[in-house]
C-alpha cells in the first residue's frame, strides 16, 4: 500500500553527527586560537598594568613613560628596609647618607627608570621612514595606476616589488648594515680610509665619500623606508585604482592635462584610502627589531636624541633607543627577577597598546571608508 | 606627447618643442620612483654579494693553513676521539637512566625537596644575609637594629613558607615536617633540615642497590673509556705541536696583507720622501717564511704511532661488544643503549678506515676553491672564534631552521586552514565579525613580542606542564631547556596561522559561488558542499597560502634568537622525536646574534652575508613557488 508518510525521512538525517562533529571541531580550532589571543594580551596587561597605572590621579605611571632609562639599584640599608633606586638617585641617596654601609647590592641593567628614550626612538625611526616610503611609494604607485601600460619596465617593476615583499627582515637588515651604514655617501672634509669611493668636489678640500653613514637614526630609517616601500606601493596603488574612471575621462574632455588630473581629480579622492593604509605600514615599522639591530639602534643611551647637539640635523646621524630593541634587550640580557618585571612587563604593554590602537585605527578607518566610499 | 594644439609645432618655449615639457617631466619623475624598486632589488642583490662572495676565496685560505700546519692530520684522529666519546657519554647516560628510572620515586622525593629548600632559601637568604654579615651581630653594639633585622628576617620568613613549590611526591605529613623544620630554624643554620638529608640518603640508599645488579655493565663502560686513552694521550701530543706551527702560519699572512697595504700606498702617495719611506716599511714587514716542513717532518714521524694506536683500539673495542647487556628495563634506557650498539660497527670501521687515510695524508695536496664551497654546503659544524680551527657548515643551522619550521607548520596549516574553512562556509556573519579582527590582531603583534613572551611565560609553562608524571611518556619529557625547538615552533605557528588563514580564506572567497550553487543544487550536504567542492577548488590557493606560511616562518628573526635556545649545534636524534625538546640555533638567528660582534671584512663576518644569500634565495625561490599557485588560481 502506497503511504505518503514513508516518503518522508523520519529521525535525524543521514550523516547529521558527523556534520555536528567536523563543525564543532573545525569552530573549536577557530575558537582556540580566539581564546590564545585573549590570554595571552590578558597575561600581559595582568603583569603589566602595575608599572604603568597607578591607582590614583591620573591613574597612568607618567614617570614610567616620561623617565629615562637607567640601571636599577637594589639595596638594603642598615635598617634592613630595601631600596629599589635608578641610577641617578641611588648616587643622591649615597651621597645624602656617606659612611652608612648598605648590604646586598644588586644592580639590574635598563630596569630603573622609565622608557622615553626608547618611545621617542621609536617614534622617530617610524616618523622618518614612513615619510621616505610614502613619499617614493605613492609617486611609484601614481606611475603604475595612472602611466604604464604593458612594457618590460612595468613588468619588472611589478616583479621586483613582489620579491621586495617576501625578503626576510633579516635580510634588509644585513642590506641596510652593507649599504647605508657601510657605503651611503655623504659630504666630508676628510674621508676614512674603508670609504669605497671618493669624488673631489672642488671646493676647499670637500669631497662626497661613500663611506657610509654609520649606525644612525638616518641609517635605520632608509632600511625601514626599503622594507616597507612594496607594501606602500601596493596599498597606494590599490586606491588610486579606486577612483572612477569616469573623474579622470571628466578631467581629460575639459582639456586638463594628465598631471591635472591627477592633481585634481585622482589624489583628493585616494589620499584617504592610501594614509589609512599606511597606518598599517606604520604598524609593522613599529614592530621590526631585526632591521634596525645593526643600523640604527643601541642598547643603552643617557641622554634623549635632541640633546647635547651641535646642531638640530646632527639627531639624524645619532643613534637612538628603539622600543621593540628595549623588548629584546630586557628580554635577552637580563636574568628576570621579580625586580625586573616592572620593566619587562610594563615596556611590552606600552608597546602592545601602541600597536593595538595603531592596527584598531587603521581597522575602524577602513570600515568607513567602505561605507563613505561608494561611487 | 603630442600636443592637442596643432599650432603648437611653432609656439611655446625652444624646450618644449624640443620635446622638453613639463608633463614629460612629471611622468619621467613617477616612472623613476617605480624604477627605484628594481635599484633597491638590485642594490640588495649586488651588495649581498659583494660582502659574501669573498667568504670562499677566505675560507679556502683558511682550510688551506688547516691542511699545511697539520691540524687536518690531527682531526683524522681526533674524530674517531670524538666518537669513541660519544658512544661512551651514550652507554653512560643509559647506565644512569637505567638506575634513575628504577628508583624514580627517591629520585623526585629528594628532588623535590631539595627544590623547596632552595625556594625557601632563595627567599629568606638577602634578610639573612643582613643578620649575618651586620658588625653588630659579632660585636654586640646595636641591639635595636639587630631586633628590627630579625623582625624582617621573620617577616619574610612567614612570605616565604607560604610561597613554596608543589611537592607531589611527599605526602602530607612529610611537607608538614619539612615546613615545620624550616620554621624552627635558627637564623644563623647551615646545614640541610633533616628530611632533605633523609631523602637524599635514602636517593643515594636506592641508587646503590640498584646499581648492584648492573656491576658488570660498569665495568664494561669503564674498560671501554680506557681503551680510547692511548688514543687521548697522543691526539694532545700532537695538537700542542701544530698549534704553534699555524699560529706561525697567520702571523706571517697578516704581515704579507701590510705589506701589500703599505706597498699599495707607496703607490699612491704623491710625495716621493714619503713614497721612499712607504717602500722601506714594506720591505721592513716582510715576513720570514714560517718554518712548515720542520714541525711537519716531526709529526709525520708519530704516523705509525698513531697507525698502531687506532689498531689497537679497533681490536680492543671489537672485544667490548659482546660484553654489552642485551637489553635494560628502563625504556630511556634501552633506545640509549641501542643508539650505543647501533653506532658501534660505525665507530669499528671508522677506526679501521683510518690508518688507510692516515698513511695517505699528505700536507701538499693543494685546497681548491670547491672545497671551501662543498664544506660550507655539508659542513656539520659552526665553530667560530675557538682556539683549534674556525668552521663554517651551514648544517645545524639549516637543520634548526628546519625543524622549526616543520614544527611550526605542523600546529599551524590545521589550525589556520580548519579556521578558513569554518569562518568561510559554516560562521554565522556575526561571528566572522568576531573571529576575523582578533586573527588580524595576532597578525599585528610585532615578533618581538611574541619572542618576549616565549621567554617570559610559555617557555616556563611548557617545561611545568612536561614535569608532570602522567606525561612521562611522551618522548623527551622532561624537557631539560625551556627554550628549545618545540617552544619556538609553537611560537611561529602562532605567528603563521593568521597569514594561511587570511590567505586561505581568500582563496576560498574567490571560487565562484555557482560552484557552491551547484553542488546544494544536486542535494549535497553543507559539508560535502565545504569539502568535496570548495577546499578543492581553492586547492591551489590554500597551498600557496601553506607555502607564504613556510616562507614567514623561515625568514623570522626576532622568535626565534629569543626563544629557540641558540646553542649551534645538530640536535641528538638519538633521543627520537625529544630531538624537537633540544636547543638549536636558526639560519636568521645567527646573523642577528653575531654580526653585531665580528670584526669588518673578516672571514666570519662575510660567513653571514653568504648565510643571507641563502637565505634570501631560499626565501624568495618559496615565495615565487607560493604565487606560481596563486595564478594559476586567477587563470
Amino acid at each position: 500500500m502506497f503511504n505518503p508518510e514513508n516518503l518522508i525521512r523520519k529521525g535525524l538525517p543521514k550523516g547529521y553527527f558527523k556534520d555536528i562533529l567536523v563543525r564543532s571541531l573545525l569552530g573549536g580550532i577557530t575558537y582556540l586560537m580566539v581564546l590564545i589571543a585573549v590570554l595571552l594580551f590578558g597575561k600581559i596587561i595582568i603583569d603589566g598594568a602595575p608599572a604603568i597605572f597607578t591607582s590614583e590621579f591620573p591613574f597612568v605611571d607618567t614617570e614610567f613613560l616620561t623617565a629615562k632609562n637607567e640601571t636599577l639599584h637594589v639595596f638594603d640599608d642598615a635598617k634592613g628596609t630595601r631600596h629599589q633606586l635608578p641610577a641617578s638617585k641611588y648616587n643622591e641617596y649615597i651621597e645624602a647618607h656617606a659612611g652608612q654601609q648598605i648590604y646586598n647590592e644588586q644592580t639590574f641593567s635598563y630596569s630603573g627608570g622609565g622608557i622615553a628614550g626608547p618611545i621617542i626612538g621609536t617614534a622617530l625611526l617610524t616618523c622618518g621612514s614612513i615619510i621616505l616610503a610614502l613619499f617614493f611609494g605613492v609617486c611609484a604607485a601614481i606611475y603604475l595606476a595612472e602611466y604604464a601600460k604593458q612594457s618590460p619596465f612595468i613588468h619588472a617593476v611589478r616583479l621586483a616589488i613582489l620579491n621586495l615583499a617576501g625578503i626576510p627582515s633579516i635580510v634588509f637588515g644585513l642590506f641596510g648594515f652593507s649599504v647605508f651604514v657601510l657605503a651611503a655617501p655623504v659630504i666630508t672634509a676628510n674621508p676614512v680610509d674603508r670609504s669605497l669611493l671618493v669624488l673631489p668636489l672642488f671646493i676647499e678640500g670637500w669631497a662626497l665619500s661613500f663611506q657610509g653613514w654609520n649606525s644612525s637614526l638616518m641609517a635605520g630609517c632608509a632600511t625601514l623606508a626599503c622594507m616597507i616601500l612594496p607594501v606602500v606601493i601596493t596599498a597606494s596603488e590599490e586606491s588610486l585604482r579606486a577612483v572612477p574612471q569616469g573623474f579622470r575621462d571628466a578631467s581629460l574632455a575639459m582639456g586638463g592635462t594628465r598631471w591635472q588630473t591627477i592633481r585634481k581629480c585622482v589624489l583628493p579622492f585616494s589620499l584617504p584610502g592610501i594614509l589609512t593604509s599606511s597606518l598599517l605600514a606604520i604598524t609593522r615599522v613599529a614592530g621590526e627589531t631585526a632591521p634596525i639591530m645593526f643600523t640604527a639602534a643601541v642598547a643603552a643611551k643617557d641622554d634623549f636624541p635632541w640633546e647635547g647637539l651641535a646642531n638640530p640635523f646632527d639627531i639624524l646621524s645619532s643613534q637612538v633607543q628603539a622600543l621593540p630593541y628595549h623588548i629584546y634587550t630586557l628580554a635577552a640580557r637580563i636574568p628576570s627577577s621579580e625586580y625586573t618585571q616592572r620593566a619587562q612587563f610594563g615596556s611590552v604593554l606600552v608597546f602592545l597598546i601602541l600597536v593595538a590602537m595603531l592596527s584598531f585605527g587603521s581597522m575602524v578607518l577602513r570600515a568607513k571608508m567602505r561605507k563613505k566610499l561608494k561611487w | 606627447m603630442i600636443s592637442p594644439n596643432p599650432q603648437s609645432e611653432s609656439s611655446g618655449h625652444r624646450f618644449q618643442r624640443r620635446g622638453f615639457s613639463f608633463e614629460r617631466a612629471i611622468r619621467f619623475f613617477f616612472a623613476s620612483n617605480a624604477g627605484l624598486t628594481i635599484f633597491i632589488l638590485l642594490l640588495i642583490i649586488v651588495f649581498l654579494l659583494r660582502e659574501g662572495l669573498g667568504f670562499f676565496p677566505g675560507y679556502r685560505r683558511e682550510l688551506e693553513v688547516y691542511r699545511i700546519a697539520g691540524l687536518e692530520f690531527v682531526d683524522i684522529s681526533r674524530k674517531n676521539l670524538t666518537a669513541h666519546e660519544q658512544v661512551t657519554s651514550l652507554l653512560n647516560r643509559a647506565y644512569q637512566a637505567e638506575i634513575n628510572g628504577k628508583c624514580l620515586d627517591e629520585l623526585l622525593r629528594s628532588q623535590e625537596a631539595s627544590a623547596l629548600y632552595n625556594t625557601f632559601n632563595d627567599q629568606v637568604g638577602p634578610t639573612r644575609d643582613l643578620i649575618l654579615n651586620n658588625p653588630a651581630a659579632t660585636t654586640g653594639g646595636d641591639d635595636g637594629m639587630l631586633a628590627v633585622l630579625r623582625a624582617n628576617y621573620e617577616a619574610q620568613r612567614a612570605k616565604a613558607l607560604t610561597n613554596l613549590p608543589a611537592t607531589p611526591h611527599l605526602s602530607e605529613a612529610e611537607r608538614q615536617e619539612l615546613i615545620d623544620s624550616l620554621r624552627n630554624r635558627p637564623a644563623e643554620a647551615t646545614d640541610e633540615p633533616p628530611l632533605v638529608a633523609k631523602l637524599n640518603a635514602a636517593f643515594a640508599a636506592a641508587r646503590q642497590s640498584h646499581a648492584e645488579p648492573l656491576q658488570k655493565f660498569r665495568e664494561t663502560i669503564d674498560n671501554f673509556e680506557t681503551a680510547g686513552m692511548d688514543l687521548g694521550s697522543i691526539v694532545m701530543e700532537m695538537t700542542e705541536s701544530v698549534t704553534a706551527t699555524k699560529e706561525a702560519i697567520q702571523t706571517a699572512d697578516i704581515l704579507e696583507k701590510d705589506r701589500k697595504t703599505l706597498l699599495a700606498a707607496a703607490a699612491n702617495a704623491k710625495d716621493p720622501i714619503e713614497r721612499e719611506k712607504l717602500i722601506a716599511d714594506a720591505k721592513a714587514a716582510l715576513a720570514d717564511k714560517p718554518d712548515v716542513e720542520g714541525p711537519m717532518a716531526t709529526l709525520m714521524e708519530k704516523k705509525p704511532d698513531c697507525v698502531k694506536v687506532h689498531e689497537q683500539l679497533a681490536t680492543s673495542v671489537g672485544e667490548i661488544f659482546p660484553s654489552l647487556p642485551g637489553s635494560l628495563t628502563q625504556a630511556k634506557a634501552s633506545r640509549y643503549l641501542n643508539a650505543a650498539k647501533a653506532a658501534w660497527p660505525v665507530l669499528i670501521s671508522d677506526i679501521k678506515a683510518t690508518p688507510a687515510k692516515i698513511n695517505s695524508w699528505t700536507h701538499t695536496d693543494p685546497v681548491p676553491l670547491s672545497a671551501a664551497f662543498i664544506s660550507f654546503l655539508t659542513g656539520k659544524s659552526w665553530v667560530t672564534g675557538g682556539e683549534w680551527q674556525d668552521f663554517y657548515g651551514i648544517i645545524p643551522l639549516a637543520v634548526g631552521s628546519l625543524m622549526i619550521a616543520i614544527v611550526a607548520l605542523t600546529i599551524a596549516i590545521p589550525v589556520g586552514i580548519g579556521a578558513a574553512i569554518y569562518v568561510n562556509q559554516f560562521a554565522a556573519p556575526r561571528e566572522q565579525a568576531l573571529v576575523k579582527p582578533v586573527i588580524e590582531f595576532i597578525q599585528a603583534i610585532p615578533s618581538v613580542v611574541l619572542g618576549f613572551i616565549g621567554i617570559m611565560v610559555f617557555g616556563t609553562i611548557l617545561r611545568e606542564i612536561s614535569t608532570y608524571d602522567s606525561l612521562r611518556w611522551v618522548p623527551g619529557f622532561p624537557i631539560d631547556e625551556r627554550l628549545n625547538i618545540f617552544t619556538a615552533g609553537c611560537l611561529l605557528a602562532l605567528m603563521s596561522v593568521p597569514t594561511i588563514f587570511s590567505l586561505a580564506e581568500d582563496a576560498l572567497n574567490n571560487v565562484p559561488s555557482a560552484y557552491a550553487e551547484a553542488s546544494e543544487a544536486l542535494g549535497a550536504s553543507r559539508l560535502q558542499t565545504a569539502f568535496r567542492v570548495m577546499v578543492p577548488a581553492a586547492f591551489s590557493g590554500i597551498l600557496a597560502a601553506v607555502l607564504l606560511g613556510l616562507g614567514r616562518v623561515i625568514g623570522e628573526t626576532m622568535v626565534v634568537l629569543l626563544v629557540a635556545g641558540n646553542r649551534i649545534k645538530i640536535p641528538d636524534f638519538s633521543e627520537g622525536i625529544g630531538a624537537f625538546f633540544q636547543p638549536s640555533h636558526t639560519l636568521t638567528g645567527i646573523i642577528a646574534q653575531e654580526l653585531g660582534e665580528v670584526p669588518l671584512g673578516s672571514v666570519h663576518y662575510r660567513a653571514l652575508f653568504v648565510i643571507g644569500i641563502t637565505l634570501f634565495v631560499v626565501v624568495l625561490g618559496i615565495n615565487a613557488t607560493a604565487h606560481h599557485f596563486l595564478t594559476r588560481t586567477k587563470k
